[in-house]
């Protein structure tokens, strides 16, 4: 295949014109776990299915929605080593910003730069008045979707920020959110 | 002699009542010559926010434009005016990083916040030591003399009128 | 150099760009200034449930005190402070990057980091540097393997003691300490002693004064920062007003520069562990 040699580049023009790496890469995000984040008036929602390969895993070991800062958190979909990576650059970057200014990290700076990381363009999402609990109830909701299997709090993963700051989920507070789900 | 009296001038910067002053000589000498009466030491480096970089002539105009090049960059990425906390906490990082072979100034922020308008006030040693008193700082030649004249002068929450008259009469 | 490649978060470590200049002005006869020192009295102690630290609050430069109510209990992390004696922005910068490192491996590991940790990473940044870096420190905290009291000397190394004392004043709180301390004290007891150490220190040594902050580290709960615990050095009441008449001062000239208000949207959260 003529396209394997300009394979190993991330950044090689491939003769059709693609960058045959990034695209790699887009299919992998594609075939990986749905996740979600909404916006609430009170805070914000991240979700994800967390769904192991293997029953040799102890499920609640393997995290992907993951603290970065006291006010951030962080959750993907695709490669699982890709993301461990860009926690702890985003960590790194957030304590950087801390010691150097004294006050933290604002979001949309922790998002350019860890995109810079990435060489990725970012994306924003729409906002509409909606209190946390729905969020993330609607969170829940926008998983089940496409969901293979029967959703439980083992499963699934869902972290969310407010006033209060940023927190993964117990699992058993999960569930309650799930005894809500039709 | 001390390199920081080496070209001379002092600043004072204190808090008033939702205001903040700051003052500073404008001589420019080398030990007893006087060679300018006009040499800008504190600068203005946001609408609410002057820093005061007495000391080693060289270094209050390295300092302060490598200062406004590293504001620069945070205002264009942030796309936000820095407050004066926040860029106390530049020029201590700044200073530091020069602790083995550090600039000879001795610098005094004084400011409004943006965000709510509180009077603030900084002085830092050599090394970014950063002092964050609620009355008033003194840096430079004379501050065992300023020291005292604030002591003896200032008192809480005076108005912007009376604050000039005070820091006025501290200095000279 | 200031290029367009200067990164806003310039190359890490320190600088010497200045040495060379700074050698030649102190063979001219200009040496270097001295740096802003703490003075100092910071104490620890262990007591039945976890640890005490306190510290005055006086700053030196020289023989004027430059700040009458500095902060010299440094937070580590949830678990654990820090006293700092010595060259004060040592102190300062020092245990500001251990705390950032701290928290960094508190993301890493899931669980609460070992006070044992902090003390290895301090001790290594100051061996790392020779005594150049002049921070003198006492570190208390707990962990699951209990209280824990660390001093820590600018070259790197370390004690560990169930109780200690730093600084300037240090004899005179270890003088309050050998008489008194015991085994398994109240906090009642504990913040006594640790309070009349501290106030030793104040009276006694010229490096020491102001006030006394203390920050109790239990092992049931979280840290208690106590900060201006006692005002040791009440400064006297000025007797009376040497306020100048408005006018006194001639102005020469006057330039009025209007403030623009603009609206910021930019929300602030606080990070959960201060």
């Amino acid at each position: 295949m003529a396209s394997e040699r300009y394979s190993f580049s991330l950044t090689t023009f491939s003769p059709s014109g693609k960058l045959v790496q990034i695209e790699y890469a887009l299919a992998a995000v594609a075939a990986g776990g749905t996740s979600v984040g909404i916006k609430a008036s009170n805070g914000v929602v991240i979700a994800t299915e967390n769904k192991h390969k293997s029953f040799l895993y102890d499920e609640h070991s393997v995290n992907k929605v993951e603290m970065i800062t006291g006010h951030i958190g962080m959750v993907y979909s695709g490669m699982g080593p890709d993301y461990r990576l860009l926690v702890t650059q985003a960590r790194k970057m957030a304590q950087q910003y801390f010691l150097m200014y004294h006050e933290p990290i604002p979001t949309a700076q922790l998002v350019q730069r860890v995109a810079t990381v990435m060489q990725e363009y970012t994306q924003s999402g729409y906002t509409e008045e909606l209190e946390l609990d729905d969020a993330v109830h609607t969170a829940i909701l926008t998983l089940k979707e496409g969901f293979e299997g029967a959703m439980t709090a083992d499963n699934i993963e869902v972290g969310i920020c407010d006033a209060a700051g940023f927190r993964r989920l117990e699992p058993a507070h999960v569930k309650d959110y799930l005894a809500n789900i039709p | 002699m001390s390199i920081l009296a080496y070209n001379g001038g002092a600043v004072v910067a204190m808090k008033g009542k939702d205001c903040v002053a700051i003052a500073t000589d404008k001589r420019y000498g080398i030990q007893a010559q006087t060679i300018s009466s006009n040499f800008p030491k504190v600068f203005q480096m946001g609408p609410t926010l002057y820093v005061g970089l007495p000391g080693l002539a060289t270094d209050t105009q390295t300092v302060h434009q490598r200062l406004k090049f590293r504001m620069n960059l945070y205002e264009l990425k942030e796309n936000r005016i820095m407050r004066p906390k926040t860029f106390s906490a530049m020029l201590s990082n700044l200073l530091y990083e020069k602790r083995f072979g550090p600039y000879f100034i001795e610098p005094v922020v004084a400011g409004l916040d943006p965000l709510d308008n509180q009077p603030y006030v900084c002085n830092m040693d050599l090394i970014g030591c950063p002092n964050e008193p609620e009355d008033f700082v003194v840096s430079g030649t004379c501050t065992d003399q300023l020291y005292g004249m604030c002591e003896a002068l200032w008192e809480p929450d005076l108005k912007p009128d009376e604050l000039f008259e005070t820091i006025s009469q501290v200095f000279t | 150099m200031a290029s367009v490649l200067a990164p806003e978060i310039p190359a890490p470590g320190f600088s010497f760009e200045n040495c060379q200049r700074n050698a030649f002005l102190d063979q001219k006869g200009f040496p270097a200034p001295k740096a802003t020192k703490t003075g100092t009295t910071i104490v620890g102690i262990i007591y039945a449930d976890g640890v005490i630290l306190g510290a005055d609050t006086r700053a030196t430069e020289n023989t004027v005190v430059s700040d009458k109510n500095c902060q010299k209990i440094h937070y580590l992390a949830g678990n654990m402070y820090c006293c700092g004696a010595g060259t004060a922005a040592d102190t300062e910068m020092t245990t500001q990057t251990v705390a950032s490192q701290l928290e960094l491996q508190r993301l890493h590991t899931g669980r609460t980091v070992p006070v044992e940790t902090a003390a290895t990473l301090l001790k290594r940044m100051l061996f790392r540097y020779q005594g150049h870096i002049g921070a003198a420190l006492v570190l208390g905290g707990v962990d699951r393997s209990g209280p824990h009291i660390y001093c820590i000397y600018p070259h790197g190394s370390v004690d560990k003691l169930p109780y200690a004392t730093m600084g300037s004043g240090s004899l005179a709180a270890m003088a309050v300490f050998e008489a008194r301390w015991k085994p398994d004290m109240s906090e009642e007891e504990g913040k006594k002693l640790v309070r009349d150490a501290i106030a030793a220190g104040i009276f006694n040594d010229l490096g020491s004064g102001s006030n006394v902050d203390l920050c109790v580290i239990r092992t049931t709960g979280p840290a208690q920062y106590l900060r201006t615990y006692e005002e040791a050095n009440v400064k006297g009441k000025k007797q009376g007003s040497y306020r100048y008449p408005l006018g006194t001062t001639a102005v020469l000239r006057q330039r009025i520069i209007p403030l623009e208000v603009e609206a910021v949207s930019v929300r602030q959260v606080q990070p959960m562990d201060e």
